[in-house]
């Protein structure tokens, strides 16, 4: 039985050292290594062995099977490796190609800025894209005869209320998710709200009826608009290096008091001037205040014991900012040669 | 909105000290957007005071005449058509590179052959007035050479400010109330407007007054007042007026007209002047409908009875608050007028303004509430200065004042310790009176920690009400700028956390990272065109009130429109590729969420939804499987396989022998399908389509009610996989075979299809699959001889169940 054993092993050599071509290979493998295989076969009748002679067998078979399974991988290897003609291959050869998926761009700006305000224990919150006239306008302090609540301006849709009025549209803003996270979680509160939003205007490179905004609002007791300013200034230096700045100036928002706009050091030039910040040095990015008192009753808390701020990006232009993009239309355009670029 | 300096410097004195940069930065900084100031001198740049040293006719036009005109450091050849030139007279001469007031820029030129070296300008050329008969008159005394900004004394300097962000300030669209800010930026003194006007007027009596007017509208007319005067001479207004309207940017017309607006730009009241004589009386009442005006732009309006007019008892003579009615207009002959100072209610005149299109100096003011007060104040600004003007002008009616404002004094205590609170930091006290004064506020008490503030007229029609809108005029007149930020206190808490967003980002990441898909972002509103090539009914759809156009007027109900039009913008970008799209549909059926705050009224149906869409060559339908199954197995983080079953009701783009409903866990979630050929020919698309559509607010639920992840021991014993291939009738489904391998025996652990054949080695109906089944125990290593027994049991139950035959190969 051991020359037997030896007599497979001197003959799956000679044959494995003979073999140029790896389509061989599999054929020897067969022959001798798998399953069913002339070694196998071999050890099977080992059960038939007395002990003693059992064991000194069994040891030598199963050395001569590891010392032949590692030639032949040796073997295979080498063969695999160099396959070519004269034994040369072009290392350089690229790998087998993969395709890439692609993120839009609003959705890696608003990942961003989820997760900032995510790190600030902020619950990330979202509403109806059809809202009421009710959450988008009248909670939000805008006044019956406001111009925002023009059709002009604002999509309504064909449900009449039972006055027969058009009450229902597509929400302007992220704004009115403010109302109902209120009556919801009730005060404090701290919460980030993305989404998409439209203004019933006819598109080009700069104007879209449908785009994105974030809004982030704080509810506590002593939120005051020093408390604004700091959140403003982090976000600021969050989104574009830690030595931007922030300029504050006054801007009238209906569901905030008092009501401001957030200008940063234009990122581009560092502040000296520029194409894009118009050579102010400046870039207007977001609108901000401290919550109206109206606002806070309408979402049912009380604002003499709660105060709260909020602020808000329009996520279009933080893209077209960061990215240089010059055209508000290709967010939404689906197109490949876009989109592959992110 | 143009605001002009040395206007300004009527009621504050600003000093050399206060340059214009510094105004444009400050009032932006604290009150409105400047967005730029141009000085006045500038435009005139290269245009120069001339003598005319030779007038000669041009050889080949009779009405151009060739000129040598002095200016000193040299003589210029002009042509000049003008017919008033004269020797020796004085002219403005625009130099080659002027660029003047109306955008024609100078350039040397040949005109009918002739060189021509510059123009000689007329006053319209110059921005000055309307003027285009002849050249513009320069006086005898100007020097020849003489810069012709420095001859006009044009040292003026205009700011321009954004009107948009005056929305809130009614009180700010004039001069008067932007000096009023800059007296509290700069801490100047304000001159009361008291001072430039005169109150003391010999109006006729009540009894002695022949001019009825009747304000029948009270509701959208707050207060009318109005004055006849006669003893008037229309004429062009004197250069000071002209000068300012200019400067204004409105274009000056004639003395009374330009008066009117004068005093809109000096303190903010619209003013219109009708003649006396083509009126009879006046009725402040609703248009009726179809009514007629035409208005002073000599164009037709038709009106509804929500559009304010004044009436002469008859006939509309002027749209309220807009503009006035070309049947009543100050003419050249004109020599009674009845002057009008009103407040009408700002919505109406916004509407009939938008509705007409047509927006104007005094629309733009009404429609942000001007101050009733104002009115009267306006009446004796404009009398004061037509004193000045036309010194013969006489009085010719009482004041007329109807009066329907109804409104108290409004009085806010505003809490200094609040304050501190609200901002954050303290203010100190004088602060806070001198910014509530300089701004016209009144205190009562200046001593006491609450104060009781009074709010001005020209501040209380819609802008200041409370203590809030109090602290903000403290915190921007303070400085937003000079307030030290600081991070609030706050408790810690546990954020609740968005387990949907979590999943969505987690699945945009599967399908654009392992699966190759490309994120599209379509509009919610999809075309009745769109839909038909679909053969989707949308008869149950909601649609746009006011859509901004045809294509998009319906909100989807599915986001399969949108992925297929995403097809076909790329279909020749790329060979094959897909799209995948998180996106809301919309129905008429009622969802829970609160629509308002009473009970019982909800919004619309909404529902997130997951949609995919690949294109390409290859069998598109097994791939999109692939990527739902691999979705799911790596979004729960487990072994689970997405099924398909067959689905009844084939929507009208989907290939009805290739769709499917998909299940996860038991639960239905969505469909996939390939796009029929009628609709790909539609769309024109080159190659097929799959798509999927499934419901993301279901599938959250049931990722989120997995049970915990626990990890399983490793088996102990090794399975046992045999390979079976079963031959069956096509009509047999490969989900409804796999289910019945899989509950047969408790020991039969997972079965994998790995082989599908049809073909002529079966009969025609005939379909053969082959499955890896693997036996596995917990409990002991399995015999070989067992497997056998049970496999055995399974052919011949299969054979029963499904008439399956075991293939023989």
């Amino acid at each position: 039985m051991k020359n037997k054993l030896q007599r497979i092993r001197e003959d799956f050599l000679k044959q494995l050292a003979e073999i140029k071509d790896p389509n061989f290979l599999h054929e020897l493998e067969i022959k001798y290594l798998s399953r069913k295989g002339e070694l196998s076969e071999l050890m099977g009748g080992l059960k038939d062995l007395s002990v003693d002679l059992k064991k000194e067998v069994g040891e030598l078979a199963n050395s001569v099977k590891k010392e032949l399974q590692e030639k032949f991988n040796e073997a295979s290897k080498a063969l695999n490796n160099f396959s070519g003609k004269n034994n040369v291959v072009d290392v350089t050869l690229p790998g087998t190609k993969l395709e890439r998926g692609h993120l839009n761009p609003i959705t890696l700006v608003q990942n961003e800025l989820e997760d900032i305000f995510t790190s600030l224990g902020f619950m990330i919150l979202d509403g109806p894209e059809l809202e009421s006239d009710y959450y988008n306008f009248t909670a939000l302090n805008v006044a019956p005869n406001h111009p925002a609540r023009d059709m002009q301006d604002t999509f309504y849709v064909d449900l009449k209320n039972k006055d027969g009025q058009y009450d229902l549209l597509m929400r302007t803003q992220t704004s009115p998710v403010q109302v109902r996270a209120m009556q919801k979680y009730g005060a404090p509160l701290k919460a980030l709200i993305p989404g998409r939003c439209f203004r019933n205007e006819a598109t080009d490179a700069r104007h879209e009826h449908t785009f994105y905004q974030v809004e982030g609002m704080l509810i506590g007791k002593n939120i005051n608009f020093a408390n604004l300013k700091s959140f403003l200034e982090i976000v600021g230096q969050k989104l574009f290096g830690p030595s931007t700045k922030l300029r504050m100036r006054p801007k009238f928002f209906p569901f905030v008091e008092p009501g401001n706009n957030g200008e940063y050091t234009c990122f581009l030039c560092q502040g000296k001037g520029c194409r894009v910040c118009k050579n102010t040095g400046w870039l207007e990015i977001v609108g901000a205040g401290l919550i109206h008192p109206d606002v806070l009753r309408a979402g049912g808390i009380d604002p003499e014991i709660y105060s709260g701020l909020a602020f808000g990006f329009g996520l279009n232009r933080l893209a077209m900012l960061k990215y240089n993009i010059n055209d508000v239309r290709l967010f939404n355009s689906g197109d490949l040669k876009f989109l592959e670029q992110f | 909105m143009y605001i002009s300096l040395n206007w300004l410097k009527d009621y504050v004195k600003i000093t050399s000290k206060i340059k214009p940069e510094n105004i444009a930065e400050e009032l932006t900084n604290h009150t409105v957007e400047v967005e730029g100031f141009i000085n006045s001198a500038a435009q005139f740049n290269k245009v120069v005071i001339g003598k005319i040293l030779e007038i000669n006719p041009h050889p080949n036009a009779d009405r151009l005449r060739l000129t040598l005109v002095d200016i000193k450091s040299k003589k210029l050849n002009i042509v000049c058509g003008a017919p008033n030139l004269e020797l020796g007279q004085l002219v403005a001469v625009a130099m080659v590179g002027a660029i003047l007031p109306n955008g024609l820029e100078i350039k040397e030129s040949l005109i009918r052959g002739e060189k021509s070296e510059g123009m000689l300008c007329a006053e319209d050329e110059l921005g000055l007035g309307k003027d285009h008969d002849g050249i513009m008159a320069i006086n005898e005394n100007a020097k020849v050479g003489e810069a012709f900004a420095k001859y006009l004394k044009s040292d003026d300097i205009v700011l321009e400010i954004d009107n948009k962000s005056l929305s809130n300030r009614p009180d700010l669209l004039n001069h008067y109330g932007i000096a009023r800010e800059l007296s509290a930026i700069f801490d100047l003194t304000l001159k009361p407007y008291e001072k430039v006007i005169s109150r003391k007027w010999d109006f006729l009596s009540d009894k002695e007054n022949k001019f009825e007017v009747k304000v029948m509208a009270s509701d959208l007319c707050l207060r009318y007042m109005a004055v006849a005067i006669s003893n008037i001479e229309i004429k062009e207004s004197p250069a000071w007026l002209k000068d300012r309207l200019i400067a204004a940017n409105q274009r000056p017309i004639n003395n009374i007209v330009d008066l009117t607006n004068y005093v809109m730009f000096d303190c903010g009241q619209p003013m219109h002047a009708f003649d006396a004589t083509k009126i009879k009386k006046i009725v402040v009442r609703r248009a009726e409908k179809d009514e007629v005006i035409e208005t002073l732009d000599e164009k037709n309006r038709i009106l509804s009875a929500d559009d304010l007019v004044i009436s002469d008892g008859k006939e509309p003579v002027a749209l309220a608050g807009v503009m006035g009615g070309h049947n009543s207009e100050i003419t050249a002959d004109t020599t009674e007028l009845l002057l009008e100072s009103a407040n009408f209610i700002a919505h109406s005149v916004r509407k009939t303004s938008q509705k007409l299109g047509l927006r104007t100096e005094s629309s733009v003011r009404f429609e942000k509430a001007l101050d009733p007060a104002l009115t009267e104040l306006a009446i004796f600004r404009f009398l004061t200065l037509l004193k000045e003007i036309c010194p013969d002008m006489k009085i010719n009616s009482s004041l007329i004042d109807i009066n329907n404002v109804n409104q108290k004094e409004l009085i806010v205590d505003f809490d200094l310790e609040w304050l501190t609170n609200k901002i954050g930091q303290e203010i100190p006290k004088d602060n806070v009176i001198n910014i509530l004064e300089k701004l016209g506020f009144i205190l009562e008490d200046k001593k006491t920690e609450i104060l009781k503030v009074h709010i001005p007229s020209w501040r209380a029609t819609k802008d200041i009400s409370n203590k809030e809108d109090l602290a903000e005029e403290i915190i921007r007149l303070y400085g937003y700028n000079n307030i030290d930020s600081q991070m609030p206190i706050l408790t810690m808490d546990l954020p609740e956390v968005n387990e949907e967003r979590k999943i969505e980002r987690k699945i945009k990441n599967i399908l654009c990272l392992k699966n190759s898909l490309n994120e599209a972002y379509n509009y919610s509103f999809v075309g009745e065109d769109q839909l038909k090539k679909l053969n989707i009914d949308f008869f149950n759809y909601i649609k746009l009130a006011n859509p901004l156009s045809g294509i998009q007027n319906i909100l989807r109900q599915s986001l399969v429109p949108g992925l297929v039009s995403n097809i076909k913008t790329n279909q020749f970008k790329s060979d094959s590729f897909g799209f995948f799209e998180f996106g809301s549909v919309f129905f008429k059926t009622v969802s829970n969420l609160k629509k308002d705050n009473t009970e019982g009224n909800f919004l619309p149906y909404q529902e997130k939804r997951l949609g995919l869409v690949i294109s390409g060559s290859d069998d598109l339908i097994a791939r999109l499987k692939g990527i739902i199954d691999s979705l799911f197995k790596n979004i729960l983080n487990k072994d689970v396989e997405a099924e398909f079953l067959v689905l009844e009701n084939v929507p009208g783009w989907a290939d009805k022998n290739s769709i499917a409903k998909i299940i996860l866990l038991g639960q239905e979630i969505g469909e996939i399908a390939l796009l029929n050929q009628e609709v790909c020919d539609n769309f024109n698309l080159k190659k097929g389509a799959a798509l999927a559509e499934l419901n993301f607010n279901k599938l959250v639920e049931i990722i989120l009610s997995q049970p915990t992840f626990h990890f399983v021991d490793t088996p102990k014993y090794p399975p046992i996989i045999r390979d079976l291939a079963f031959v069956v009738n096509e009509k047999v489904l490969y989900n409804d075979l796999r289910r019945d391998i899989l509950k047969f025996n408790s020991l039969i652990k997972s079965v994998d299809l790995f082989d599908v054949y049809v073909g002529n080695k079966l009969a025609a109906d005939e379909k053969s699959l082959a499955f890896h089944i693997n036996y596995l125990s917990d409990e002991r290593t399995l015999k070989s001889e067992e497997i056998d027994l049970l496999q055995a049991e399974l052919i011949n139950h299969l054979d029963k169940t499904f008439e399956a035959k075991l293939r023989n190969f």
